[in-house]
């Protein structure tokens, strides 16, 4: 069915349409509407009201099928974040479908010039999850008042106060808990911000660096700043940055448009450098390994990483593998990818191979499951480069050439470091040789042709793959040499012994792989990455891409259509939002987690005698979720007073979760915690203080798209509803109280600079969220480039735009002032963009066939990150590797896990219906299908450790051998689960899937101003296994994580079955 | 995949309306090939035909067929099969006539009044369906015994050119109606838009250029307990082709058809 000619059909469909629902609303006049009042919005809604009850009616007049009763948002059930269509009924969100203007969820999407009108008719796909919104919104345990807690951290007693009490507790601190008897001074955020000059801040942070680096002494440091020490931390180490570093934003999920809010607030409105999202328990390392590999070579130097993830392009490849994920569940994500896996499967073009200890729903589709042994996908890749070279099914004319111009000339468009030559020092392979090395130039690489170094220029290089051996006295390989001695390291059988899969079905797969030209592509995503080797294993499945060559080729690996920049930085218009930040300070410092720093370049290596440093450093990543709260219990490098907790949850999703809510629970660690939630979490309910936040359909954002996803796309998130939460007052306007609201109240109090009346500096105010998203939807309106900009909306669109607003408060939809947050000349660009939800490249069957992909990477891609190879391990000392090599789990002292005692190793997963949060359990759709999860073991192993389907077990680690969760102020709580006997496990291995065993999200009883509000047992089934996920030894207090990726360990841990 | 096969189905549809009513004959069918068991389609209709708690007119099985390492992960959508001969309609209307009905387009149609009142009609149509697709409306509600009635479950719906909502259908029983509502405002079933595997397909079979006539007509087709002499309308794909997928056999769906 996929003839081409088809397509074009599209368009005479959307013509044959009537579209005469426009004018039905004739007694509203446009022009009324445009210079409408908040009286006159009051008369239209009344008028609608009216009507809309009126003709709910039916046979062919369905209201749902109307433009008036859609509004476009942004899902974030999970971070695919799918553009949505949300309905509304009698001023109710009551059901979500796909957005059919999205290429995410509809191929080929609808044109955008596509009426509205045409387009409510068009439901697209959208998971499970995405459907199950409405139950995540109208949550019977949202809350929507500010509490503060009433008891001890944890306890779940509370009080409601207001919302100004609370701010003003928050910022000014003092005996906050006096009158449940905690006799404990708090201190407030205005004593935590304690640098609060721009200019000193700048002149400050350039020094600090300095310090750091040893190009200036602490002494003159001190004399230089001596009127302004009592704003550092610690005057002796001033590269721990001012005290303002004590202030801690912990955001689990924050995505664009609220990310930039939070950083401009935090950074350069607070003066902290303490800013962390969740990523390093999601799937960090594959992130750093394709950041590595794609650093380009600047000046001598490394620059910018081009990329962070890419993915197969699925509509047309013919062999794709899949490394700990899938196309059916998590990833990024589903909705997206599916259908283009669903479909070639069906019409023979497409083979999928699912590496997964777990018979995923992805696996059930391949040709080959290979139910690897976790975390040694990089040994069962190592097999496979090794079959690869040794029959010579690599792509050579494309590992050879050595930039830009060899690419082009070998009809590429990205190239390797394959053929440069590495050094071969005394601990390895370590720097690039460089052309002034051996005499022949400056920073340009070098390659081999025939036996003769040739220095890498501006013209077409290739040079030979496997070489080895000395130049000018100089022990040298080529990246690609050192690739083939560590596949050649171990035999075939050797790599198949350590990965569990068996020699044959490497060498198939190895088969196939190579079998298809460019028309493959191998994916990875958390599974093979959670691990202390993830990084590793990220480089050898980005390696296995390099071989074939299949970047940017259609079918191959694609870096997708990307976006348009919200944040005004391409076109610097209509709002460049970097330069519209008046008296912004400069937040310096090592960060909290030492994230992002080199260890050598502070003075704590001086301070502490070099290695081992006594937590680990991680100059490679960021987001180090799990260890912000054990390096604020350690004080390294220093201790924090606040933390400002929101959309996360530290205490039940990061491994080894006993030590987090242990810290978290004592005020003496951390004195001040608030948080911003939809609900009281498992976290948030050891917080001191809690804010509603707006929940996902009620707000804004400008989230940004999967690289599986071919078109240019840029999503925009806007308010579907009223929002439930209470009406707050900040700068004078009255607005739902929200994580902005939060932040703008703060900002009011301390005059932090780029917030409140002319905060942009421009003569634009930032008081309310909408001052800040409709200015990226201005800057989406507009563009990356000149004449890229959308339409204006056309008079009906926008008394459609209005029709559709027409059940929002005033609190939230002003379309005066939206006007004016939008900016005048670019609000009908606006409500042309905010009508569709984001816009998106138009289909074109150029997407479709082979040869070069339309968006292409077109850039080096390291198979030897230099980079790495030339930074020591923080506590080890020894050198990292710049090639993808196999390790075993290894703890932060860099020592070999041993958990013998200890016979299963336990795995998770996320089943389809759940995502990071929301969902399972507590969207009762979702629920009713999966009311649990489960222990999930091979039947056989179940058996012969003496357990039947539906038996209960406990399971216990070697670091919590009670098998239980210790929640402070709580009590505990067994991991315990039912036993599921299954055949699709691999022997030896458990799996427990993500989503459940709450006791937080209304699964247990709060009190709040001494009412009690039942929990609901629907919410507290199943259990979470992340209680008895292996502590580091090395650290005792956190879980073991990825040295070089930052990503937390939640595949390595060995477990034991006890019956419960 | 250049051809979108759901503004194929929409063209489809639209033409289909066209025509009056007993021209059309609506038709679902499912290529299990293309079902991931992702379930999106069985939440799709709790929220648009706002189904009793627990329930959904429509859902997916799924089961796992031989042993490790070589064994296959099946997923099998099903729901009310709108047959031509449909047992429910004979077996519910001896005791309350007029209870069950068949739409001229093919679509089984409850009356919920005449069924409520009769709960031996109720009784006998869920024991003759084969398809266990019947289900009851309890009157009960997901978010009853929280802090919280929501106001996605008293909401009004639609069904059967019906505006309805709980309270109204409380005490009788309940199934898939191809989305009326939306098929006659242009709109193909919610189960069959939002599938992210695109394994459904809707149409009117009595239009050749339809798309599920050509599926039809290109493809192997199954009916569930065709053998019952339901004739339903409900058209599976994909049992065959073994070559390049590993998809079910009929050995696998003994594993729950005994």
């Amino acid at each position: 069915m996929a003839e081409k000619d088809k397509s074009c059909k599209i368009s005479e469909m959307l013509e044959s349409i009537p579209q005469k629902e426009v004018t039905r609303r004739g007694l509203l006049k446009a022009g009324a509407l445009l210079g409408s009042s908040a009286f006159l919005m009051g008369k239209v809604e009344k008028a609608f009201g009216l009507l809309a009850s009126a003709e709910a009616a039916t046979g062919g007049d369905y209201p749902l099928a109307k433009a008036e009763n859609v509004i476009y948002s942004v899902c974030l059930q999970c971070h695919t974040a799918c553009p949505i269509k949300v309905k509304i009924l009698d001023g109710v969100a009551v059901k979500i479908d796909g957005n059919p203007y999205s290429a995410q969820n509809m191929i080929p999407n609808l044109k955008q010039k596509t009426s509205p009108h045409v387009a409510a008719k068009i439901d697209a796909k959208i998971c499970p999850k995405g459907q199950a919104g409405v139950q995540s919104l109208y949550d019977p345990y949202r809350i929507v008042k500010v509490l503060k807690r009433k008891g001890p951290r944890g306890s779940n007693k509370w009080e409601v106060i207001s919302f100004d009490q609370a701010i003003d507790e928050i910022v000014n601190g003092g005996y906050l808990f006096k009158h449940i008897g905690e006799n404990r001074y708090v201190p407030g955020l205005k004593d935590i911000y304690a640098l609060r000059d721009p200019k000193l801040s700048k002149a400050m942070a350039k020094d600090a660096k300095a310090v750091a680096k040893g190009k200036m002494s602490v002494s003159d440091f001190k004399k230089k700043y001596k009127n302004h020490l009592d704003v550092l931390i610690d005057p002796n180490h001033p590269d721990l940055g001012p005290k303002n570093n004590q202030f801690v934003l912990q955001f689990g999920r924050i995505e664009h448009g609220r990310k930039e809010l939070w950083k401009r607030f935090l950074a350069g409105g607070f003066g902290s450098v303490n800013y962390y999202e969740h990523t390093t328990i999601c799937e960090q390392s594959h992130h750093i390994a394709y950041k590595e590999a794609t650093r380009q070579p600047k000046g001598g130097k490394w620059g910018k990483p081009k990329s962070e993830h890419m993915k197969p392009d699925a509509l047309n490849a013919e062999f794709a593998i899949y490394f700990g994920t899938g196309f059916v569940e998590a990833n990024f994500g589903p909705p997206n990818m599916a259908e283009k896996v669903t479909e070639g499967l069906q019409t023979g073009r497409l083979k999928v191979c699912v590496v997964d200890p777990r018979m995923s729903k992805s696996a059930a589709k391949a040709w080959k499951w290979l139910p690897v042994k976790p975390g040694t996908d990089a040994a069962l890749i190592m097999g496979m480069i090794r079959w690869i070279i040794e029959n010579k099914r690599y792509d050579e004319r494309f590992l050879s050439a050595a930039n830009k111009a060899a690419a082009k000339a070998a009809g590429e468009s990205s190239w390797t470091n394959a053929a440069h030559l590495v050094k071969i020092e005394k601990d390895g392979p370590g720097a690039l040789l460089r052309a002034k090395d051996i005499g022949m130039g400056g920073d340009e690489f070098v390659v081999v042709k025939n036996g003769e170094p040739v220095v890498v220029g501006k013209d077409a290089v290739t040079g030979d793959l496997d070489y080895s051996g000395t130049i000018k006295g100089i022990r040298v390989k080529t990246a690609f040499r050192i690739l083939k001695d560590e596949a050649f390291s171990k035999s075939l059988s050797e790599w198949s012994e350590i990965c569990g899969i068996p020699e044959n079905d490497i060498i198939d797969v190895a088969r196939e792989f190579t079998a298809h030209g460019k028309k493959a592509a191998a994916d990875m995503y958390r599974g093979a990455v959670q691990h202390t080797n993830g990084y590793y294993n990220g480089q050898a499945v980005i390696a296995l891409n390099l071989l074939i060559g299949s970047i940017d080729h259609k079918g191959g690996l694609s870096k997708g259509g990307g976006h348009w920049h919200e944040d005004g930085g391409k076109l610097k218009k209509p709002f460049y939002l970097k330069k519209l930040h008046p008296n912004k300070l400069h937040a310096f410092g090592h960060k909290l987690t030492r994230e992002k720093s080199r260890y050598e370049d502070s003075t704590l290596f001086k301070r502490d005698g070099g290695y081992p440093a006594r937590r680990p450093w991680f100059p490679f990543t960021g987001n180090v979720y799990q260890e912000i709260l054990p390096s604020a219990a350690d004080g390294y490098p220093y201790p924090i007073k606040a933390l400002w907790i929101h959309k996360g949850t530290p205490a039940l999703s990061i491994p080894a979760a006993n030590e987090q809510a242990r810290i978290l629970a004592d005020p003496n660690i951390i004195p001040l915690v608030f948080a911003t939630d939809i609900v009281i979490g498992d976290t948030t309910m050891y917080a001191d203080y809690i804010f509603p936040d707006t929940a996902i359909w009620e707000r804004w954002g400008t989230p940004h798209t999967s690289p599986d996803v071919l078109q240019v796309s840029s999503k925009f998130r806007q308010p579907t509803i009223t929002p439930l939460t209470e009406v707050v007052e900040v700068f004078g306007e009255k607005q739902h109280c929200s994580m902005e609201a939060v932040m703008f109240a703060i900002a009011e109090r301390l005059k932090l600079p780029g917030f409140g009346k002319n905060g942009f500096g421009n003569g634009y105010d930032l008081t309310r969220p909408e001052d800040w998203y409709l200015k990226l939807a201005a800057n989406l309106a507009w563009g990356d480039k000149p004449g890229q900009e959308v339409p204006d909306a056309s008079r009906d669109e926008i008394k459609l735009f209005m029709r559709a607003r027409r059940h929002m408060a005033k609190t939230v939809f002003d379309p005066e002032r939206w006007e004016r947050a939008a900016g005048k000349e670019n609000w009908r660009k606006v409500i042309y963009l905010l009508n569709r939800g984001g816009r998106w490249e138009d289909w074109k069957d150029d997407f479709l066939g082979s040869g070069m992909q339309v968006h292409r990477f077109g850039k080096q891609f390291n198979i030897y990150a230099e980079h790495v190879a030339l930074q020591r391990h923080s506590l080890t000392g020894k050198r990292f590797s710049g090639i993808a090599i196999y390790e075993p789990p290894k703890d932060a002292a860099g020592r070999v896990i041993d958990d013998s005692g200890y016979p299963l190793q336990l795995i998770t997963y996320k089943d389809i219906l759940g995502g990071q949060s929301r969902t399972l359990p507590t969207d009762y759709w979702l629920s009713s299908i999966l009311p649990e999860n489960y222990i999930l073991i091979n039947t056989e192993t179940a058996a012969k450790l003496g357990f039947k389907d539906g038996d209960k077990a406990k399971i216990i680690s070697a670091s919590c051998r009670d098998g239980k969760w210790h929640l402070p102020n709580r009590g505990t709580k067994g991991v315990i689960g039912k036993i599921k006997t299954v055949e699709g496990m691999r022997p030896g291995v458990v799996a427990v899937s993500w989503h459940y065993g709450h006791w937080g999200y209304g699964a247990s009883d709060t009190v709040i101003d001494g009412k009690v509000i039942k929990g609901d047992p629907r919410r507290a089934t199943g259990l979470c296994p992340n209680a008895v996920l292996r502590v580091d030894p090395a650290l005792g207090n956190a879980c073991m994580t990825d040295p070089i990726g930052g990503s937390s360990s939640f595949y390595d841990t060995k477990v034991k079955l006890l019956k419960a | 995949m250049a051809v979108n096969e759901i503004v194929r189905m929409y063209e489809d549809l639209n033409r289909a309306l066209k025509k009056p009513v007993e021209k059309r004959s609506w038709v679902m069918v499912i290529d299990v090939r293309r079902c991931v068991g992702d379930h999106a389609c069985a939440v799709s209709c709790m929220a648009e035909n706002v189904c009793p708690p627990g329930t959904s007119y429509r859902w997916v099985f799924e089961t796992e067929y031989q042993n490790y390492p070589k064994l296959d992960r099946f997923f099998m959508p099903a729901n009310c099969q709108h047959c031509d001969n449909p047992p429910c309609l004979k077996a519910a209307n001896r005791h309350k006539r007029g209870a069950i009905t068949k739409r001229p387009d093919g679509i089984v149609v409850f009356d919920y009044e005449k069924l409520s009142r009769s709960s031996s009609a109720m009784d006998a149509a869920k024991k003759a369906c084969p398809y266990y697709a019947i289900v009851d409306d309890r009157g009960d509600y997901y978010t009853e015994n929280t802090p919280k009635l929501e106001p996605y479950e008293t909401r009004t719906f639609f069904e059967y050119d019906r505006k309805l909502n709980r309270k109204k259908t409380k005490g009788t029983i309940r199934k898939c109606h191809f989305c009326l509502h939306r098929l006659e405002s242009g709109m193909i079933p919610a189960c069959v838009s939002t599938c992210i595997g695109r394994a459904m397909y809707f149409g009117d079979l009595n239009d050749p250029r339809s798309l599920v006539s050509e599926l039809i007509r290109k493809e192997k087709t199954l009916r569930l307990k065709e053998a019952e002499g339901t004739k339903p309308r409900v058209y599976y794909i994909g049992f065959k082709d073994r070559a390049n997928i590993s998809i079910s056999t009929p050995a696998t769906c003994q594993v729950c058809h005994q």
